[in-house]
């Protein structure tokens, strides 16, 4: 729980310093990083994939349960769209 | 663009089996944890520069206000009811179902809490739903930012605020970041209190 409390604290520190040094910034000329973002996000989802790949036991637990975990997957995922869809409608949010 | 992630996730799985059958440790935590967590918080710095230097999105943000705060509780809201119908459709569990559902994708979370709570098949369910709602969003936002400009916010549900927000803000737009964030800061937040509540019901 402790753990989980300072990595949110991280989260939201590093990208609150973003935004106060964005907002400072605004009147610069704007620099695309686009590219440098991308190569970033890739570095992510590897050590994201590789450390789904280290778990051995997710990987050996995947086969059993497959189905069931599916099934509440699908329906989860759906209920979670049509709800935010629905409250998009009630408060008009484009 | 989502070949290159497709793939960077599949090297980083294949590479992450190898290293932890046949590699080393030093090297599986440095990827794992320091290459992780540098990357996320640099991508999270930097997508905060963009949106800070870009006038339109502030404006944005502004009309849309407190609203949307409402995003996460409808995912929350949606996660849970998506437990409950498909307890009741496998014969299952439903209060464990609901549970699983209520990880809103943070395995690490979900896994170990409902192993605890209602012993280790369910551990291994709450586990993979969560970690497949991550994967999931990640392979599909392509397909489903089509549905609508905020479905991937709710696909992503508690995975919004870290692993899948890079991927969001590049499909639907740096307008969403702000949305995006809270919505996967205010369900990591509520995931451990919704999942021992659900716990308390009568099962």
């Amino acid at each position: 729980m402790f753990d989980s409390t300072i990595y949110l604290l991280s989260l939201v520190i590093a990208l609150v310093a973003g935004l106060c040094s964005g907002y400072f910034l605004r009147n610069r000329k704007r620099v695309n990083f686009g590219k440098f973002t991308f190569g970033v996000i890739l570095i992510l989802i590897f050590s994201l994939g590789f450390s789904i790949g280290s778990n051995n036991a997710l990987l050996n637990s995947l086969p059993h349960i497959g189905l069931n975990a599916t099934v509440i997957l699908l329906f989860v995922l759906a209920f979670s769209v049509l709800l935010v869809k629905v409250v998009k409608k009630m408060v008009k949010i484009e | 663009m989502i070949k290159y992630i497709v793939v960077a996730l599949l090297v980083g799985g294949v590479a992450g089996y190898l290293n932890s059958n046949y590699g080393s440790i030093t090297a599986g935590n440095f990827v794992s944890d320091y290459l992780f967590n540098a990357s996320l918080l640099l991508l999270l710095f930097i997508m905060g520069v963009a949106f800070g230097m870009d006038k339109e999105s502030i404006a944005k943000m502004k009309r849309v206000g407190f609203r949307i705060l409402l995003f996460p509780f409808a995912v929350a809201l949606g996660s849970i009811l998506g437990g409950v119908v498909s307890g009741i459709i496998l014969g299952i569990n439903i209060t464990a179902s609901m549970a699983v559902g209520a990880g809103y994708g943070w395995y690490t979370l979900a896994g170990p809490l409902t192993n605890q709570l209602f012993g280790a098949e369910w551990g291994a369910l709450g586990f993979t739903v969560n970690f497949l709602r991550e994967l999931f969003t990640i392979m599909t936002i392509s397909l489903i930012v089509r549905v609508d400009k905020y479905a991937p916010i709710a696909l992503g549900g508690a995975t919004t605020m870290d692993t899948t927000l890079p991927i969001i803000v590049r499909y639907c737009g740096s307008d969403t970041l702000i949305t995006a964030f809270s919505s996967g800061f205010v369900l990591s937040i509520i995931a451990p209190f919704t999942i021992t509540a659900i716990a308390a019901l009568p099962h």
